[in-house]
Order: C-alpha cells, then sequence, then structure tokens
C-alpha cells in the first residue's frame, strides 16, 4: 500500500438546514474542500458518499450528490455504518488512493434528519441495534441503549451524574466558540442535571441533537499531496471493528470492545505505544452522542486507566491545556450529530487543528503533529479509530 | 411509512417469548434465542430445546422517558437486562414495580404480559416480563 494524505477539507453549517436540499449541502462542503485542495471536480477520480438516510427521501444519495456537484462519471459509492459512515467513508476513499486506484479521491459524508418528525428520527435510530429484540419487543431507545452503559459505569465505580454532565459543559464550552456548531451556547452543570430525563439517568443535556450538515475531505496520493500543499495531513492509520447486534450478548457495559479493538490496530499501524497515545497526541475528536458515550472513550482509547475515566470528566482535563483536549469543536453534543457526516467532520476537525486554523480559543497546542478521530456506529456496533499526522509514515 | 412489525416475525419468536424457550448448544453450553442450525460459538449442530429458569438476578437498568409510538402509552418504563444463574443474559421490560424498589444483582421473576399492540389492525402482542418476587 502507499501513503495518501488529506489536502482539502469542507465543512457547512451544522444545524437545522430546511434552507437546502440534502445534494445542495454537500455540495457546499464538495466546494470548500475542493477549493481548499486547489482542484476542481474534473481531478477526482473517485467518490465514496456517507449517508444513512431514512429521514430524508434519497435513496441513491450518492448518484444525487455526484451529478449536482458536476462530479461527472467518475465511480462513486454510499456507505453506511450507522453514526461511523463518515469514517468508513473515508476509509474507502483513503483504501482507493492507497491501493493506487485512485489518485484523488473525495469522502463526503451528509445527512438531512430534519426532514422527518423528531419522534420519527427517534424510532430510526432506536431501530439502529436489534431491531426485533430491543427495540420493537422492550422499547429500548437508541439513548436508553446508552444508558444501559451508563448504570453499569456509575454502579461500578461510583461516578455521579454530575459527572457526565461535565462533559456536556466542556462541549457546550467550545461549541460556544465554534461559528459551524448547531449550539453555540454555554451550558452550566445545573442545566444538565435539571434537563428532563430522556433514558435515566441521561437526561436531554446528555443527548447530542439531531442535526443536519454535511463535510467533505479530499484525499490524496504522496506524489499529488506533494504537488497540491506544502502541508498535507498524512492518514497515519485506521483501525476498524465491530461487535454483537444484540446488547445482551456483551461481555459487559463498561466500555466498547469495538473502539479497543479499533484504537490497537489505529495506533499500531501509526507507530504509537497505547500507554503512550496521551502524550503523543495533540488532541482528539472521540465520538460524544452521549456524555458516557466520551467518558468510555477515554478508557478505550487509552488515555486513562478502567474506572478513571469520568475524574478527567470531572476535573476539567480533557479541556485545552489539559492532559489531552478532546472535542474543541463542540464535539457530537454540542457541534451536532448528522449521522452521515460525523465521521467526515471530525477529519475536517482533525486537520484543521493540525494545520493550525481555528481560532486561538480552541485551537490545541500542536507539539507533536498528531490527532485521533473516534467515531462509533451504533452502540458499538462499528468503531472506526483513524490517526491523522503532520508527520509523513517511514517508508515500511 | 409504517415501520410496524408483522404477525410472522411474532410468530417466529414465540418460543422465546412466550415460553422463554430456545436452543441450547450441548457441546459449548451457549444458548440461542432463536432456533438454530449451528452454534454461533463453537458452530456445533447439536442443539437442544430448553426452557430458562424464571428466576433470574437484575444487572442493569433503564428507565425510558421517551419513547416511540407503539411504547407511548407506557411511559415512563423500565428496561432491564438480567443473567440467568447459568449466565446467559437477556434483555426485557421490569413491571410491577417502581425504579427505586430496584437495585443490581436483586432477584426477579418472569411474568407473562401484554407487551403493546401492532399494526394498524391494533393486533396484541404478548410476551415475557420481569418483575420483583412478591412475598
Amino acid at each position: 500500500m502507499g501513503t495518501a494524505a488529506v489536502v482539502g477539507v469542507g465543512h457547512t453549517q451544522f444545524g437545522q438546514r430546511s434552507d437546502m436540499t440534502l445534494a445542495e449541502l454537500a455540495w457546499h462542503a464538495i466546494k470548500e474542500a475542493l477549493q481548499d485542495a486547489g482542484i476542481t471536480q474534473r481531478d477526482v477520480d473517485y467518490v465514496v458518499t456517507s449517508n444513512v438516510g431514512g429521514w430524508s427521501s434519497e435513496p441513491l444519495p450518492a448518484i444525487l450528490v455526484n451529478e449536482y456537484s458536476g462530479l461527472g462519471d467518475v465511480g462513486v459509492m454510499r456507505v453506511e455504518a450507522a453514526c461511523a459512515s463518515g469514517s468508513a467513508a473515508i476509509r474507502a476513499a483513503y483504501n482507493a488512493v492507497a491501493s493506487r486506484e485512485a489518485e484523488i479521491a473525495l469522502a463526503v459524508g451528509v445527512e438531512k434528519m430534519t426532514e422527518s418528525p423528531t419522534l420519527q428520527a427517534v424510532e430510526l435510530l432506536g431501530r439502529a441495534g436489534n431491531f426485533f429484540w430491543e427495540f420493537e419487543q422492550f422499547g429500548l431507545t437508541f439513548p436508553a441503549y446508552y444508558a444501559l452503559y451508563a448504570t453499569a459505569y456509575i454502579n461500578q465505580y461510583g461516578a455521579k451524574e454530575e459527572d457526565l454532565a461535565a462533559v456536556a459543559v466542556k462541549n457546550h464550552f467550545y461549541g460556544s466558540l465554534n461559528s459551524l456548531a448547531h449550539f453555540q451556547k454555554k451550558i452550566s452543570i445545573e442545566d444538565v442535571m435539571s434537563s428532563r430525563y430522556i433514558a435515566w439517568p441521561l437526561k436531554l443535556y446528555d443527548c447530542s441533537p439531531i442535526t443536519d450538515g454535511a463535510a467533505a475531505v479530499v484525499i490524496a496520493s504522496e506524489d499529488m499531496a506533494r504537488k497540491l500543499t506544502d502541508t498535507p495531513v498524512w492518514i497515519r492509520g485506521i483501525g476498524v471493528a465491530s461487535d454483537t447486534s444484540n446488547l445482551s450478548r456483551r461481555q459487559n457495559f463498561l466500555g466498547l470492545a469495538s473502539t479497543v479493538k479499533a484504537a490497537d490496530e489505529a495506533y499500531r499501524k501509526a507507530g504509537i505505544d497505547k500507554t503512550e497515545a496521551v502524550r503523543r497526541l495533540d488532541l482528539a475528536e472521540v465520538h460524544d452522542c452521549f456524555t458516557i458515550a466520551e467518558i468510555l472513550a477515554y478508557e478505550d482509547l487509552g488515555f486513562v486507566g478502567r474506572g478513571e475515566g469520568y475524574a478527567l470528566a470531572r476535573e476539567g482535563e480533557t479541556y485545552k491545556g489539559g492532559l489531552i483536549p478532546v472535542n474543541l469543536d463542540g464535539g457530537l453534543k454540542a457541534k451536532g450529530h448528522p449521522i452521515g457526516a460525523t465521521g467526515v467532520s471530525m477529519a475536517v476537525e482533525a486537520v484543521k487543528q493540525l494545520r493550525q486554523q481555528n481560532a486561538k480559543a480552541r485551537q490545541a497546542d500542536i507539539k507533536n503533529g498528531y490527532a485521533l478521530t473516534h467515531n462509533v456506529g451504533g452502540t458499538g456496533h462499528y468503531a472506526y479509530v483513524t490517526i491523522y499526522s503532520l508527520n509523513r509514515p517511514t517508508q515500511s | 411509512m409504517s415501520f410496524r412489525i408483522r404477525i410472522p416475525s411474532i410468530w417466529r419468536a414465540k418460543r422465546f417469548l412466550y415460553r422463554l424457550e430456545g436452543y441450547r448448544c450441548s457441546r459449548c453450553g451457549e444458548f440461542h434465542t432463536h432456533s438454530r442450525y449451528v452454534c454461533r460459538r463453537c458452530r456445533s449442530r447439536e442443539l437442544t430445546l430448553e426452557r430458562l429458569p424464571t428466576r433470574v438476578r437484575l444487572v442493569d437498568y433503564t428507565v425510558v422517558h421517551q419513547a416511540t409510538r407503539n411504547n407511548e402509552d407506557n411511559l415512563p418504563f423500565i428496561v432491564g437486562l438480567v443473567e440467568t444463574p447459568d449466565g446467559v443474559k437477556i434483555l426485557g421490560q421490569i413491571t410491577d414495580c417502581e425504579p427505586e424498589d430496584l437495585a443490581p444483582g436483586m432477584e426477579l421473576e418472569t411474568t407473562f404480559r401484554r407487551i403493546g399492540v401492532d399494526g394498524d389492525a391494533n393486533i396484541i402482542v404478548y410476551g415475557y416480563k420481569f418483575r420483583p418476587e412478591i412475598h
């Protein structure tokens, strides 16, 4: 396999985007990514579109987006890995370039969730598990799946609901500094604690919102990347794993086994010792669909040991300047979670952070030139961990 | 768009849904809630019908406060993960109690209940739920 780098990124405003169709929304992200890379549609050899759909009515979103965006007759496919679809698209685009099938590939994530009423979107999310045995018979919703993890974690380690709330407060703080975020308002622990229960112990402010948005990245071969930019962001390692559809077959509810496996693979490929990860990475984008998910991620990704994640949140160690800055764009919680766009949005943020293109208040200090993205589909059903770096991989 | 299940999907699951009967691998002991030809863990073909014990232990639970159409009438409701004495974990609703009455580790018994209604014809779906033991 050859090497590949991100050479262009684009990102729309996240929020309720009733002003645009799905294809228009995708195009706005694509246009920005192409301009950022200094190329046109004609330079793109292959396109992968991430879209989960259901709430929006387009069954062939990849074709629609390609035609609207003037990408011509190049090869294209749509990928689905639930909330990790965006990272699946990046992996497919990366593989096309690294295997030398394509010189330049485009990964696009787009989702229009507000096309459907909220309860229908909630229902569709709840079906993202083992439909018959969890959703239909027992009424488990998507927040309820993660609530089972939250109660298990709280019972095992003595974490408090306030510790989960601290994650929401942090991510809303950074959302308030990100002009592309769905929610740009700071909140307090009290705001979280007084919000209504959705699935005990998770409250409204523990949950990420239903959001529309799109993001795009241009991935190029090494030769092409050198021609296009002097700051390519190399894809140094992608780890991918999965887990059982039915939660009752999970080993325990204190972490996501798929994240651990994906992280181990990504660290190994990037040449990072997992126990050193927290010192090698300048920042991380983790999958905070619910506050508990961010705490589990701290442990599954090896930032801290088992049972220590909630203390990291409580002590503010994942703010800028702490042990490791996490979700400086507001995360899924405040930036929003347009399912198919989320993984690509994480990549855009990782690249902009490494290039130091963010407003100072939410720009991480880039010392080693490494960033990690962690993208989960369902309740750990799919997991993708990707490591980006300013440092070119050494030849293997 | 309708997302309701249909009668055949309930019919296929009736052994487990009505009687907690599933298929146990005679070689490795793995329990399956649906009929299978091959064990999902060890690939053995020796599977025998078995009824789970009616007393289980509560592992973990949540209280659902926001649900979709088919469960809206019951809000809020409790969904628990329970474990049989030999380690089979299953999910189910917990009834006849308040969330405050529950604690991980406590014993529950199975009961046969109306789960909800399905489809435009409002077909009644029955199945198992769990409840604290009545002394």
